[in-house]
């Protein structure tokens, strides 16, 4: 057959192909080949409002279900705009693939319009990036994108492709199914593993966000039934241990619970489950978990000895290397010390005031909302809150900006999740900072009426920055102050979404049920204090068990 | 402390600006390259200078898409 398409056909061909059925994106010059081949086609795409907004309505979409997530960009300022949702997914391990239109190759270097050396600016954002040379090379290199964004540990792969390549005429070949790699597992160190796990009197379980990626929750909680190991999870890693699990110790780390951050300072070994040490987890490393052996499971042999040497590794996916791991039941005394942690330190939300308080009100929404609920949150001290104090069973049902902390997230990667999971609710929780990142994304809401649910915890301040003002900074607030904020709940009316504004706690659990019962977009703006800080803090420099606690744990 | 690597890369351009973007990144400084073209593959010699320790750095090349092979000579071994 000498049946010949487009290469801008071909990307859309190969993407349906690969069983992609949504992508989110932004029109431009360099792309509107691509966009042509897309007009009709079997493959939905949503049009946001900014291309950041594309990309983390990507990464939502990823990140809810395990799937790939896939953005489009025009050249230069579309491509720039992709940037933060690109650094965004290399921090968090998010398989994306982001296309980019890019000036037709005979301009490439003469500074043409909207030209931007796209591929130099990906080096540092992606975990692998391609320009599209020749249109023969386009099918191959859109399979190995596909396939690198997905495989070992997941991250953001672009594919630039000049305007004359989307327009070039390819032999029409049938697309080739993705070779399945092997893993390359080493369990040279199996032994020593589980020498280190027979012989610890006090270990513990450092979860992280390579759970989700490997799609290892039944291997970690088979391992855990049968070690009856306490666990702490990573911002990440929420939902990854079930909370039902009786020695479950919530997040560790800065903002991390305190039965959690004494319960690592004291271990004697701490297996690493996908986790990387980041110093928001760590505090002063030199300090954490000082008296433990490191037992690290990571797919990525550039993890192990990163920040912390280890004592024995097993480089491979957690769903091959957890089952091998030959706990045995940790001792009596070591679960009874940890337990008696996490009662006396449980969360409170018998709060005296009369204002609304943020935690007892995120603790309601926890209990109040379905089952498979997936919540996003923005950055700040909202985000801090929602870790503390929501409970989650997978975490495809947290979305949370880990590693980058982007604001802005949260919206976005709502619409991103909504549409990847249209029957289950989606919540996001922002800060009446954050919002505003990405507010534009009200728009898409509302052209896709979907039912995307948001509460604004509004305290009139970038409070997180303003916490440290407060703490560190001799209380000189520069530049916190957003007393000024538009009337959201009339903001949102705009775009035909209905809320309501709450200031006092009285109000707090009529307007959760209004949130949550309600059918479409709902909008619920939180007042609160705008002093309140999030507890328990371990200050910067200091050990994870010097942090300064309230009265609320 | 000083190292020597023999780096075995794709032969474009763009997949030794990415390995010296990461050298650099993750604190090596470059105190000498050369690079040869063979085939299919770029061999780039190069040494590297930094306090910490050279895994740190061999381990984050490996994982490049582009990188082939990296091999560690220790500059005393050069001596011989
Ligand atoms: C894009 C971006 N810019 C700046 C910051 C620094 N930052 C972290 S938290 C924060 C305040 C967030 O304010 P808000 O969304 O109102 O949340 P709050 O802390 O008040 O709950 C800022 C400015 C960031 N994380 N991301
Ligand atoms: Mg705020």
């Amino acid at each position: 057959m000498s049946k010949t398409m487009t290469g801008a056909q071909m990307v859309i061909d190969i993407l349906v192909k690969q069983g992609v059925t949504d992508v989110f994106g932004y029109p431009g010059g360099a792309i509107m080949p691509i966009y042509d081949a897309l007009y009709g086609a079997p493959l939905k795409h949503y049009l946001t409002r900014h291309e950041q907004g594309a990309g983390f309505a990507a990464v939502g979409y990823a990140r809810s279900t395990g799937k790939l997530g896939v953005c489009f960009a025009t050249s230069g300022p579309g491509a720039t705009n992709l940037v933060t949702s690109l650094a965004d997914a290399m921090m968090d391990s998010v398989p994306l693939l982001a296309i980019t239109g890019q000036v037709p190759t005979a301009a490439i270097g003469s500074d043409a319009f909207q030209e931007v050396d796209v591929l130099g600016m990906s080096l540092s954002c992606t975990k692998h990036s391609f320009m599209v040379e020749r249109v023969e090379d386009l099918a191959e290199v859109l399979q190995q994108a596909m396939h690198l964004a997905t495989s070992g540990r997941p991250g953001p792969v672009l594919v630039d492709i000049p305007k004359d390549i989307q327009q070039g005429q390819v032999p029409y070949t049938p697309w080739l199914a993705d070779a399945q790699e092997c893993d390359s597992t080493s369990m040279q160190e199996l032994k020593a593993a589980n020498t280190l796990l027979k012989n610890a009197k006090r270990p513990i379980a450092y979860v992280g966000g390579g759970v989700q990626s490997a799609d290892a929750q039944d291997e970690l909680m088979a391992f855990l039934a049968r070690t009856q190991m306490p666990a702490v999870s990573t911002l990440k890693a929420l939902g990854s241990v079930l909370p039902e699990y009786e020695y479950e110790l919530g997040m560790l780390g800065m903002h991390g619970t305190k039965a959690a951050n004494l319960a690592v300072q004291e271990c004697d070994l701490l297996v690493c489950i996908g986790a990387r040490f980041d110093d928001r987890v760590t505090g002063n490393l030199a300090k954490f978990a000082a008296k433990a052996q490191v037992l690290h499971l990571d797919i990525d042999a550039a993890e192990v000895g990163k920040r912390k040497p280890a004592a024995a590794s097993l480089i491979a996916d957690l769903k091959m290397s957890l089952p091998q791991l030959e706990g045995s039941l940790t001792t009596e005394e070591w679960r009874e010390h940890v337990s008696q942690m996490k009662r006396d330190y449980a969360w409170r939300y018998d709060y005296p005031g009369e204002k609304v308080f943020a935690p007892y009100l995120l603790n309601k929404l926890s209990r109040d909302m379905p089952k498979q609920t997936v919540v996003c949150c923005d950055v700040g001290q909202h985000q801090m809150w929602v870790a503390q104090h929501m409970k989650f069973d997978h975490p495809s049902n947290h979305l949370s900006s880990g590693g980058a902390g982007t604001m802005g997230f949260g919206l976005p990667a709502a619409i991103g999740a909504q549409i990847a999971r249209p029957q289950d609710t989606v919540i996001t929780v922002s800060g009446d900072g954050s919002i505003m990142m990405n507010i534009q994304e009200l728009a898409t809401i509302r052209r896709n009426n979907l039912p995307v649910k948001i509460v604004i915890l509004d305290n009139q301040r970038l409070g997180m920055v303003r916490q440290w003002q407060e703490l560190f900074f001799a209380g000189r607030y520069s530049e916190t102050n957003l007393s000024d904020n538009p009337d959201f709940v009339q903001l949102a009316a705009v775009f035909g979404i209905p809320g309501q504004t709450i200031t006092h706690a009285s109000e707090v659990d009529e307007a959760i049920d209004n949130l949550v019962s309600s059918e479409g977009p709902y909008i619920l703006h939180a007042c609160i204090d705008d002093k309140e800080n999030v507890w328990p803090l371990v200050p910067p420099g200091a050990a994870n068990d010097e942090m300064i606690t309230e009265n609320t744990q | 402390m000083k190292h020597q690597l023999t780096v075995a890369v794709k032969n474009q351009s763009v997949a030794v600006e990415r390995f010296l973007r990461v050298a650099r990144h993750r604190g090596f400084r470059l105190m000498q390259l050369q690079l040869e073209g063979q085939d299919e593959l770029f061999h780039v010699k190069m040494t590297v200078d930094s306090d910490k320790p050279i895994y740190l750095l061999t381990s984050q090349l490996n994982k490049l898409v582009d990188v082939h092979s990296v091999d560690l000579h220790t500059l005393q071994q050069q001596a011989i």
